[in-house]
């Protein structure tokens, strides 16, 4: 597992929360506890109202896919190997949106709309990327 | 948003392409002359310079951040220096600085370099420049995303809730080549393609074809301007700043509401013609720099001359094209010119001044008296837009 070549998220002290959150299996979203925004990404003050009292809610992992494509080439060698992959922007639940991958389908089957779960993929003993996967009817 | 009164009476270029023998200072040497003599000044004559800032070149950048630009050239009436960096919005801000400082007397002409130098950087450094530059490396990078993987996710959404046509998005690659095949300095002069052509080619990032993605190449331009007052001594054909609008989206795409930038660049058109007093069926030609073909479409629905999502439709009917009834993008945008990073943006404004000059060549729109200019950062992360003209108003 420590031979994951690409990048790995470059973590801030606001954000690591999130990332322990996805070590955990589990989805975390950040919310302002003045205004109640909620946050995508995670910042040091909430971008809203400026408050410095950030918590955090866990995400259902459940969304809809706002708009995808397959990457087939014109990336860095360290990305070769995962062509073609599936770049995608997911809208959940909780009413943030996300870039990220979709895994564990045919890439011609992924549309607009689609309804997508979150699945965690554990790259290093310290870090885990959350991906998202088609939900099976 | 502060009118200005600005004008650029002088140009010089080089051609784009990959020309691994001309250095970096070859191009600024050339480019500078032009568009001083263009200017029909004397290099003593210059009194700031004010760089666009060359993107994935560290070195060259800190060279001209400090200072030896008029050291060089031996600009001895030379008042100050200075660097600007905004991407694709670069040259925009070097144009306002230089009016700021023309306005509050530092300098009375200002001369706006810009050079890039591609062919000489290894491929894979060129690769990890453009995947990470405006990419965010917590929330985007680790995914594999690029700026052709952005621009993706735009088109792709574009193509879904307009029904755009891969087809209709393929003929604004069409258009942009049919312009760059008339232009000497364009990597593709002389090289038009067809529809076939760009759907044939290989496929990128879903929806963008590799013919609907940019070539990176080696270019530089030049630009001297001046005061609306000082430009009227200096030659018969200044070119005059009328009216700008400027927004802010977002950094991300994914933060953006306005996912396809179409409202931000609705606001600066009008703001723009507003300022300048006159509305969109007065513009003789759209020099919209959009980096991409889905962006042309937006722009086109922004400035009012589609509806949302019929861009495409009137783009393959050639209204864009050469003898079109709206011509847009004259030197071909990015797609047509070859990718300079930060001068694409730059060659637009030049071409923009040519055309209002009368010296396009083959390419110039008759009696063009107003042009509409476009630049963005980023990924989109602002709209600015400029409207220029023949006669101060
Ligand atoms: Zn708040």
């Amino acid at each position: 597992m420590n031979d994951y070549r690409k990048p790995i998220p470059q973590i801030q002290p606001w954000s690591a929360p999130f990332w322990e959150g996805t070590k955990k299996h589990e989805l975390l979203i950040q919310e302002c506890a003045e205004c109640g925004a909620r946050i995508f990404y995670p910042r040091k003050y909430c971008p809203e109202c400026w408050s410095s009292n950030m918590g955090w809610s866990r995400a259902r992992g459940r969304g809809r896919i706002y708009s995808h494509t397959t990457t087939m080439t014109g990336v860095e060698t360290k990305f070769l190997e995962d062509l073609p992959f599936v770049l995608a922007i997911i809208d959940l639940d909780e009413g943030v949106r996300m870039t990220g991958n979709v895994v564990d389908c045919d890439p011609d089957d992924v549309s607009i709309g689609m309804e997508v779960e979150v699945v965690f993929d554990d790259v290093t003993s310290e870090i885990t990327l959350p991906k998202w996967r088609p939900v099976k009817k | 948003m502060g009118k200005g009164k600005l004008a650029i009476v002088g140009v010089g270029e080089v051609p784009t392409g990959r020309y691994p023998d001309r250095a970096p200072w070859d191009i600024i040497y050339e480019t500078c002359m032009q568009a001083v003599r263009a200017a029909g000044l004397d290099k003593n004559d210059i009194e700031g310079v004010i760089s666009v800032n060359p993107m994935a070149q560290a070195r060259l950048s800190s060279e001209i951040g400090f200072g030896k630009i008029p050291e060089e050239l031996g600009l001895k009436g030379c008042n100050d220096v200075c660097i600007c960096n905004a991407g694709g919005a670069s040259t925009a801000n070097c144009l306002r600085l230089a009016e700021q400082w023309i306005d509050s007397g530092i300098a009375k002409t200002v001369l706006i370099p810009h050079v890039t130098v591609h062919s000489v950087l290894p491929p894979d450094d060129l690769i990890a420049f453009f995947a990470t530059a405006g990419m965010d490396l917590q929330w985007e990078y680790p995914f594999g995303t690029t700026y052709n993987g952005i621009v993706a996710l735009m088109s792709q959404r574009y193509m879904y809730e307009t029904g755009t046509t891969a087809e209709e998005m393929a003929s604004v690659v069409v258009a942009l080549r049919r312009w760059a095949a008339l232009d000497p300095n364009s990597m593709f002069y002389k090289k038009p393609v067809t529809i076939e052509e760009v759907l044939s080619s290989k496929m990128v990032s879903t929806p963008l074809h590799a013919r609907e993605c940019n070539v990176l190449a080696d270019g530089g331009a030049a630009m001297v301007v001046t005061s609306w007052d000082l430009a009227k001594e200096i030659t018969s054909t200044p070119v005059y700043k009328l009216g700008q609008g400027a927004t802010y989206m977002s950094a991300s795409a994914v933060l953006r509401d306005d996912f396809f930038t179409r409202e931000a660049w609705r606001k600066t058109t009008q703001t723009a013609l507003d300022e300048a007093g006159i509305t969109s069926n007065d513009v003789d030609v759209f020099e919209f720099y959009a980096a991409y073909p889905f962006c042309q479409c937006v722009m086109l629905e922004a400035a009012g001359i589609c509806d949302p999502g019929e861009a495409g439709k009137f783009i393959m009917e050639g209204h864009t094209s050469p003898g079109g009834k709206v011509p847009c993008a004259t030197i071909g945008d990015a797609v047509g010119r070859g990718h300079t990073g930060s001068g694409v943006s730059i060659a637009n404004y030049v071409e923009t001044a040519r055309q209002l000059m009368g010296k396009a060549g083959e390419r110039q729109v008759p009696d063009c008296n107003y042009a509409l200019a476009t630049s963005a950062g980023g990924a989109y992360m602002n709209a600015v837009t400029t409207i220029w003209g023949r006669e101060p108003q």
